[in-house]
């Protein structure tokens, strides 16, 4: 009936979270920023491996790109010494501009890849670049199910 | 002063960086006020701007490291660690360029501190590449502000060599009114600056010392890398690259979490599956899958739900005839359309493509009766179909709003008179259809193909019968959705029969399909080989049909592999073998594509025999493939599991005495709490044998020290062993810097909670200024002990 149908309206916009899957940072060449790309087995339901290989590959990328020491970086430290480091008040700097390229490219990620198959990515800067969380999101609840799908039968 | 552990500064801790900035400024604005008039006109006029430069730089880089964070790594969120917390080894070994570094358990912040990383206790976090704690600047020195701390030092140091030898000069050239105002001054000045400087310079040689060597205090005074290699440093010049020019880390903890929300709706899309579903024969030589879903937790269950292809379905709720026969009757009011095959490409309305097919292929020839019957027999599928069902289908996530679940009819199982086989293959088709509703098509080929083929187990019949079940619960989810509908129809080309589909406008956007295969139910996506469309022909039917196998029998002609496998595995149903010709062809057509790949082979299911024989032929091999597949399945979760705790515990989990963290009452009890004794500053502490091994807050540090092999005798650094030999002969060590830890350590000896306070944080700065007072100024030393004293008190 109506009523049903409004529940479970209410409940598949409310798509529980599940389970959390923790990407854990890969330190094998030291302490640059740099995610495993280790599929990890509780996703293998849920979003391809290659899908996935590719966001975290792409997002070390990104922070590779960051922390990438070269002519930008210099410029920018001698920028800062020259004024006394008071650029750092009207300047973000470039690892600042990498973070809100991530931000932006997770949520787009977010937007079309996983969230159709019930995962979000969180940004990993939230939890201190430590690590990529995949939160899984639990389909409609079976409670929604049953109210919606009378039988005549039943 | 940066101090997120503390609410307040405490008025204790700011006395040494109050002091140090009191004396900074104070000292240099009198040398500037009574030295550099007397300079710029003597030296040259340059001095004081120059002075004046560097002064600024000096302050700079002071507030630099006195404000900036050191890079303070949040704490983990419950969700993160839930596991770990109580479980989880203390420490877990990770390989950083060859080099077994181990990674600890913070027992307060609810992580595995990263390597280099250590907790501050006077600050309470953790910081990343963790140098040391400052009193002087009342911060941590880490990853952030090493650079600004090193350039201040670097800077103070010349600073005061500058600021001495003006004196000096100024003082030298007016010896004769020697306490005349300005000449007491700079005589002041300079005895200050060159009382500091000793320390200061001894620090600042000390940190080129440990850059050049690519370690952090922490490290030195822990002796971490003593004997082995250690694999942070990229040598010397590098290393002073790094840490001049490399670009400034960001702050974690000051974010703006801000975002939009992204909404994630239940429908979700699945991906191939590509591992074997185990298949365990049953007693009736039913295989069916393993990984029986008992139906209840189908909204959360997401991999068992794939899993579960074949189980046989619990019994289900009774088929409704009437809606069986709704259904036909809306089936037949569709028509005898063409029955050339209706590519998916073609731009037909979505929910009549698969009626058309349907049609297409003439009127069934199973009497409804017959088909009620089967579909009866298919109702025993459809709890597991409603289990799965719950699960949304994949495809609608973003423009569905409408739509009801769709059915993760893939998944659901066939119904036990039904090979498995095939239902394993019409579930993957449904998930895969499902799934890849708004990939990308390029992946979706690949993916489908892969999962089909790697499913022998696949037989016309079975799909025919897995899309009636799944036809019936696509029915019932998704009742009058054409979206749904079409979702469903729409095979793909070979075996990506989910593919496709609904484009954002609703057409169909699919990949045309070799052969259609027969389509009948609904979110079978699979491609049959006959022109029809798979997807439910059931779309123009009423919806919330609760067993479209029904309409599929009635609307079109089975596959004659599926139609023998009725009567055989189902009641016999008086279906007789038809048209074997596009049944062969779609088992060619299947088997080529899925079976390929697979040792299953198109063996026994050459399109010429006759359908009868194809059966046999099929499912022994079918059955074959499967066991192979499950044992290959089996074997390689072992092997999963086995790295997996392999990886966690690492290979020499022997070597170190991993004590579970239950060990640590004190840190469980107060998570949040302060810090216990840091085992950092107690490992330094025991490997500079100050204090031995006595002082143990909890069995956990014997293992942890034991680990830490070298004590400071065998430390290559003059300044450590010096350091390491006062200690055990002087109380208050009057050696240099470093000694600091050890000495501090001593005044302590009772109060081994506190100990720990005394950090490795303890600054060298510190330590300098005050083993340095203990010698030369009394009044120094006596309130630099004082601060000494305080600040242990203070520590948290």
């Amino acid at each position: 009936g109506a009523e049903t149908f409004h529940n479970l309206q209410e409940l598949r916009h409310s798509a529980s979270l599940a389970n959390k899957v923790f990407i854990q940072r890969d330190y094998s060449e030291g302490t640059t920023c740099k995610f495993q790309t280790k599929f990890p087995s509780e996703l293998e339901s849920r979003i391809e491996r290659t899908l996935f290989e590719d966001t975290v590959k792409t997002l070390n990328n990104y922070y590779a790109e960051a922390e990438k020491i070269g002519g930008q970086s210099y410029l920018e430290g001698c920028l800062a010494c020259a004024t006394a480091y008071l650029i750092f008040l009207c300047m973000e700097t470039r690892y600042e501009k990498v973070l809100k390229k991530i931000a932006k490219y997770i949520q787009e990620q977010n937007e079309k890849i996983y969230a159709p198959r019930g995962l979000l990515i969180t940004d990993p800067i939230e939890r201190g670049m430590r690590v990529v969380s995949f939160e899984c999101h639990a389909a409609i609840s079976p409670i929604h199910w049953s109210q919606k799908y009378k039988f005549k039968d039943v | 002063m940066p101090s997120s552990g503390a609410d307040t500064p405490k008025p204790s801790a700011l006395i040494p960086v109050s002091t140090a900035a009191c004396l900074l400024v104070g000292s240099t604005t009198l040398f500037f006020v009574f030295t550099c008039p007397w300079l710029a006109v003597t030296v040259s006029p340059a001095v004081p701007p120059c002075c004046a430069i560097l002064f600024l730089f000096v302050m700079a880089n002071f507030t630099m490291a006195t404000f900036m964070d050191a890079g303070v790594l949040p704490m983990a969120n419950e969700d993160e660690d839930k596991d770990d917390d109580f479980r989880a080894p203390l420490y877990k070994n990770v390989d950083v360029k060859g080099v077994q570094v181990r990674m600890k358990w913070c027992a307060s912040c609810h992580f595995y501190r990263p390597p280099r990383c250590s907790h501050c206790s006077v600050c309470d976090h953790c910081v990343e590449d963790f140098d040391h704690h400052c009193p002087w600047v009342n911060n941590c020195i880490g990853r952030r502000n090493y650079r600004y701390f090193f350039l201040f030092l670097l800077s103070l140091t010349v600073h005061m060599v500058g600021v001495f030898t003006f004196g000096l000069l100024y003082v030298l050239n007016h010896m004769e009114d020697l306490w005349k105002l300005h000449c007491t001054v700079t005589l002041v000045v300079i005895s200050i600056s060159g009382l500091f400087f000793i320390p200061v310079l001894g620090l600042t040689g000390f940190h080129l010392y440990l850059v050049s060597r690519g370690r952090t205090t922490n490290e030195q005074v822990t002796g971490k890398f003593q004997g082995g290699v250690n694999p942070f440093t990229r040598g010397c010049c590098s290393n002073l690259e790094y840490l001049i020019c490399s670009p400034m880390s960001p702050n974690y903890t000051e974010r703006a979490c801000k975002k939009p929300a992204v909404r994630v709706q239940p429908p979700f899309l699945r991906p191939e599956i590509e591992r074997q579903i185990p298949m365990k024969v049953r007693d009736n030589g039913i295989q069916s899958s393993d990984l029986q879903n008992k139906g209840s937790s189908a909204g959360s269950v997401d991999l068992s739900n794939i899993k579960r292809l074949n189980t046989p379905p619990p019994l289900p709720p009774k088929p409704d005839h009437a809606l069986l026969k709704s259904q036909l009757a809306a089936l037949d009011e569709m028509g005898h359309h063409t029955k050339s095959i209706i590519p998916a490409s073609i731009p037909t309305v979505p929910q009549l493509r698969p009626v058309l097919e349907a049609i297409s292929r003439g009127s069934s020839p199973i009497p409804p009766e017959q088909l009620l019957k089967t579909s009866e027999l298919q109702g025993s599928n459809k709890s597991p179909d409603l289990k799965t069902d719950s699960k949304p289908s994949p495809g609608r996530a973003k423009q569905q709003d409408p739509l009801p679940v769709q059915p993760s009819f893939p998944t659901n199982p066939v119904s036990s008179p039904l090979q498995l086989n095939s239902l394993t293959l019409n579930s993957r088709s449904l998930t895969l259809k499902h799934n890849y509703r708004h990939s990308s098509k390029s992946q979706l080929p690949a993916m489908h193909s892969e999962a089909l083929m790697s499913n022998p187990m696949f037989s016309p019949s079975n799909v025919l019968a897995n899309r009636s079940s799944s036809l019936s619960y696509d029915n019932l989810i998704s009742p009058a959705d054409p979206q749904l509908m079409a979702q469903r129809g729409g095979p793909p080309v070979g075996y990506h029969p989910h593919f496709m589909t609904l484009g954002p406008d609703g057409s169909m956007v699919q990949r045309p399909p070799p052969h259609a295969y027969s389509p009948v139910f609904l979110g079978v996506t699979r491609h049959s080989p006959q022109p029809r469309d798979p997807s439910p022909s059931m779309q123009g039917l009423t919806p919330r049909d609760p067993s479209p196998s029904l309409q599929g029998f009635i609307q079109r002609e089975p596959s004659p592999s599926f139609q023998g496998l009725m009567p055989r595995d189902l009641a016999p149903q008086g279906i007789t073998l038809r048209d074997l010709a596009p049944p062969g062809l779609a088992l060619r057509d299947i088997t080529s594509q899925s079976l390929s790949a697979r040792e299953l082979g198109p063996q026994g299911l050459t399109p010429q025999k006759s359908a009868a024989v194809r059966y046999d032929n099929l499912s022994k091999t079918i059955m074959a493939s499967i066991q192979e597949r499950r044992e290959l399945e089996e074997r390689e979760r072992l092997q999963r599991l086995h790295a997996r705790s392999q990886a966690l515990y690492g290979p020499d989990t022997g070597v170190y005495d991993i004590p579970s963290r239950r060990s640590l009452p004190p840190d469980n009890v107060r998570p949040r709490g302060p810090t216990p004794p840091a085992y950092g500053s107690r490992e330094f502490l025991m490997s500079t044998g100050i204090l031995g091994y006595g002082i143990r807050s909890s069995p956990l540090s014997s293992s942890s020290t034991s680990s830490l092999t070298r004590g400071p005798k065998t430390s290559s650094s003059p300044l450590h062993s010096s350091s390491s030999s006062s200690l055990q002969s002087k109380g208050r060590s009057s050696s240099p810097a470093y000694c600091l830890p050890d000495r501090q350590a001593q005044p302590l000896p009772s109060s081994a909670s506190t100990l720990p306070r005394m950090p490795s944080s303890s600054t060298s700065s510190a330590s300098s200024y005050t083993s340095y007072s203990t010698i030369k100024r009394s009044s120094l030393t006596s309130s630099s002990e004082g601060k000494d004293s305080v600040s242990l008190g203070v520590l948290k």
